[in-house]
């Protein structure tokens, strides 16, 4: 193109990126934008290498769940760190105290993992209306849940780093936060709405419905 | 750091037997996708195959690195379409499962099974069930059911299918595979040969640890383009991969009724603002990937509407003023027809145009079509003409052959008119625009594929597999292409390669594919590497009136200079010396005997 002029790349840009928001104190958790998130799992990556040193979705503590609506849509699914009378999980834990619980100090949902039943109990999961707790049983068999990636007091979420749309966000809740609490399912169900009002499963109508003919 | 093994899932499903096999000596050498399925080609499918019978092979390949640029499938097999080899891309969350199932190598079927059949992986559960209840359904109906259906089984939502429609059931030679809704398969007749072995879809679940070497070098160099990847490509996250479009318009890059113009007014309907504004719903990504450059879009209005789908440059390209269609209302519904019977949009987008400027010159008629009025731009009797085909009913029967068997059936003079290389139809390609363009898609040993062209570098990144539409950016973040690789597989695998090596690898994959389709004995890369006659003969003028053609003499001085780029020889062939330096001197006499012929 005649118009164009070589020069080098301006170094860098003063923005109002969301890195410079500073994290939340006190009461905090993620919340996941499911109409943004484009089901990329580079969440579950960081999750699993923060937790385990590995990559392996199947050790993350967020999840992606992908659905055919039938345009793919997918939705993320993490711990809300709920109220105190909303801990369904806590709750549901049979062992005294419960093995999941909420930790004030910690300021996060905690497993004592050497106690924790695993997936044969599963009754947090269960309780739980997202069914955020997760299990893998060949190298996890213990309920992995959200701890905000707390270590020695510092809470730095990988997930909410990582996400390239800033589908994720680490917050003080504004609202009842287990109100976050749905579940994957609902939130697909919810998005297909958007499509109203296609028939189920269908994207278009056949060419026989619109012009007639056999 | 011990050798990473590679296994490869063989299924016969001739006689419903499987089995894992080591591959790890040929992915060294090949490394995965596309390089590799030309390597499994040459050993497993005779010399001379029907591409249709069950000596054929279906194989979904991938590479060490799939995943982590996208999560691309390279589905290779002998073409129905081309009679060569035959390969096609398809991206989503596909491939990368396949790892978490633990076939880093993929799957390739052999044999063809007596029944509808689709194929079941959970990671070592492995087995093939019946597919009766499913035939005749769409890719994506049939991804719908079989998600409902065995989410119960193996309690998880996300579970990938690939799957066939109509056309690929009917064996219509460039049918396509259809996964996840927008991601297909659709290059030379890849869902044909998964018809003709009675297979109707693969599904697979993992839950294994992907076993990378070094994971904490991994999410370093999914973090470092993640993060600049998203910058780079903002435009393809708000418009999607049909934003190319708009600019091809204007280079006179893109064909305008069946190749006679070069501009028309309709072009400037295809507005990737207007698509992005008034229609788009969200933004979807493979797995991987922070662009999200699908946007699928929902349009509400009559007397077409409600409908949704996706554009990109691939499956709309056909679908715009080379077969005269204005604007996006139109082009959307005919892309998600054209989903719906299972077809390659691109492709068969190209039979239609040619039919087109046949029924306008007059050289076939609205009886020989069984009463369809093909005006340019028709929709209605577009659709009723892709339902013929896709069934394989009147003139479809002929039609759905594809563009190198179907003129000789309808003959009159209609020959001349088929836009195509080596068999496949150039739709979404004005050559007349880029001597680039023309001299790459023609000298590709695979036809005249705009995705798969045959530089080694483009197919060792097929092989890898990466998303193509990131080469440049990968470029930009990471130096090279084999900067990025190189890293990337000290990574996932703990190679240590030297430039050198990178190079050799890209070479041999590249020589590989273009032995395969030599020895198939149709392809004769000086007499075949060519572009239809139109492109060098008529002129066409841009929007500027600017003329526009293509030079003999200079494009086949210029294709000398690309096959010696290849290491090829000036007549497109690779040298006995230059095979044994690739290592690949099995070649050299089979390469001897059918160029002598």
């Amino acid at each position: 193109m005649s118009d164009e002029k070589k020069q080098p790349a301006e170094e860098e840009k003063n923005g109002w990126g969301i890195e410079k928001i500073p994290y939340p104190k006190g009461v905090a958790y993620i919340s996941a934008r499911w109409d943004v998130c484009v089901g990329c799992g580079a969440c579950e990556m960081a999750c699993s290498m923060f937790h385990y040193g590995t990559v392996n979705r199947e050790l993350s503590r967020i999840r992606i769940y992908r659905y055919l609506l039938p345009l793919p849509k997918s939705v993320q699914n993490v711990c809300s760190q709920c109220p105190e009378k909303e801990r369904e999980c806590q709750k549901a834990c049979p062992e005294d105290p419960p093995v999941i619980h909420y930790d004030p100090e910690r300021q996060h949902m905690v497993v004592d993992e050497d106690r924790c039943l695993g997936s044969g109990c599963g009754q947090c999961r269960d309780a739980c209306p997202a069914q955020v707790p997760r299990f893998y049983p060949p190298e996890q068999d213990v309920s992995m849940v959200c701890d905000l990636c707390e270590k020695d007091g510092r809470r730095r979420p990988q997930c909410v780093e990582i996400c390239p749309t800033q589908a994720l966000e680490f917050i003080s809740p504004k609202i009842p936060h287990h109100l976050e609490r749905i579940h994957p399912d609902e939130k697909a169900a919810s998005l297909a709405n958007r499509l109203y009002p296609l028939p189920k499963g269908r994207v278009i109508r056949m060419p026989e419905e619109i012009w007639g003919g056999k | 750091m011990r050798d990473k093994k590679f296994k490869l899932l063989e299924v016969d499903l001739s006689n419903e037997k499987i089995q894992t096999v080591d591959v790890t000596s040929e992915v060294r050498r090949f490394v995965g996708g596309r390089s590799l399925g030309a390597k499994l080609l040459w050993d497993r499918v005779p010399p001379k195959a029907d591409p249709l019978s069950a000596e054929n092979v279906l194989y979904f390949g991938i590479g060490p690195m799939t995943g982590l640029l996208g999560s691309v499938t390279n589905v290779s097999a002998k073409s129905p379409l081309t009679h060569l080899r035959g390969q096609s891309n398809m991206n989503g969350h596909f491939g990368v499962e396949f790892i978490y199932a633990g076939y880093n190598s993929g799957v390739i079927f052999t044999g063809k099974a007596s029944r509808p059949v689709y194929l079941f992986i959970k990671d070592s559960q492995v087995e093939i069930r019946d597919a009766s209840h499913l035939s005749g359904k769409s890719g994506i109906e049939t991804q719908n059911l079989l998600t409902e259906e065995l989410k119960k089984e193996i309690d998880d939502q996300n579970i990938r299918v690939a799957a066939i429609g109509p056309a690929g059931e009917n064996m219509v030679r460039n049918a396509d595979i259809c996964h996840d809704f927008y991601h297909h398969a659709a290059r030379l007749g890849m869902g044909t040969v998964m018809g003709s072995k009675k297979l109707k879809a693969v599904v697979v679940k993992g839950t294994r640890s992907p076993d990378y070497a070094h994971p904490d070098k991994v999410l370093e160099i999914m973090k470092k383009w993640l993060h600049a990847g998203r910058l780079y490509r903002i435009q393809n996250r708000r418009w999607g991969h049909t934003q190319s479009m708009s600019g091809r318009y204007y280079k006179t890059v893109e064909g305008i009724k069946n190749k006679q113009k070069g501009w028309d007014d309709m072009c400037d309907l295809f507005n990737p603002v207007l698509l992005e504004q008034r229609y788009k719903i969200w933004g979807d990504a493979c797995h991987g990937c922070p662009v999200a450059c699908k946007v699928p879009y929902f349009m509400m209005g009559p007397p077409l509407g409600p409908f949704a789908g996706e554009l990109r440059h691939d499956n709309a390209g056909g679908w715009s003023a080379n077969v005269m269609i204005p604007g996006y209302e139109l082009q959307g519904y005919l892309c998600s027809y054209v989903d719906y019977l299972g077809l390659d949009g691109e492709d068969v987008s190209g039979v239609v145009a040619w039919m087109m400027e046949c029924y306008e010159k007059g050289l076939v008629t609205k009886e020989d079509l069984g009463g369809i009025d093909l005006t340019w731009g028709n929709v209605e009797a577009i659709c009723a003409l892709l339902k013929k085909i896709a069934h394989r009913e009147g003139i479809g029967d002929a039609l759905a052959d594809g563009l190198k068997f179907a003129p000789a059936k309808i003959g009159k003079g209609t020959e001349k008119f088929a836009i195509t290389g080596k068999g496949v139809a150039i739709t979404s390609y004005e050559p007349r625009g880029s001597m680039k363009d023309a001299l790459e898609l023609a000298g590709t040993a695979v036809g005249e594929i705009h995705g798969a062209r045959g530089n080694p570098d483009r197919i060792m990144f097929d092989s890898l597999t990466g998303c193509s539409f990131w080469r440049s950016t990968v470029q930009d973040i990471y130096g090279s292409i084999a900067d990025w690789a190189i890293q990337g597989l000290h990574a996932t695998c703990d190679w240590k390669l030297s430039q050198e090596d990178w190079r050799l690898l890209e070479l041999r994959g590249a020589t590989m594919e273009r032995c395969y389709s030599i020895r198939e004995g149709h392809y004769v890369p000086e007499r075949d590497d060519v572009m239809p006659e139109r492109f060098f003969q008529e002129t066409i003028y841009n929007k500027y009136n600017e003329p526009k053609k293509l030079n003999k003499e200079e494009f086949l001085a210029k294709r000398k200079e690309l096959y010696r780029s290849y290491g090829l020889k000036d007549d497109g062939t690779p040298s006995p010396e230059f095979l044994e330096q690739l290592g690949l001197e099995f070649a050299i006499p089979v390469m001897e005997e059918t160029l002598k012929s």
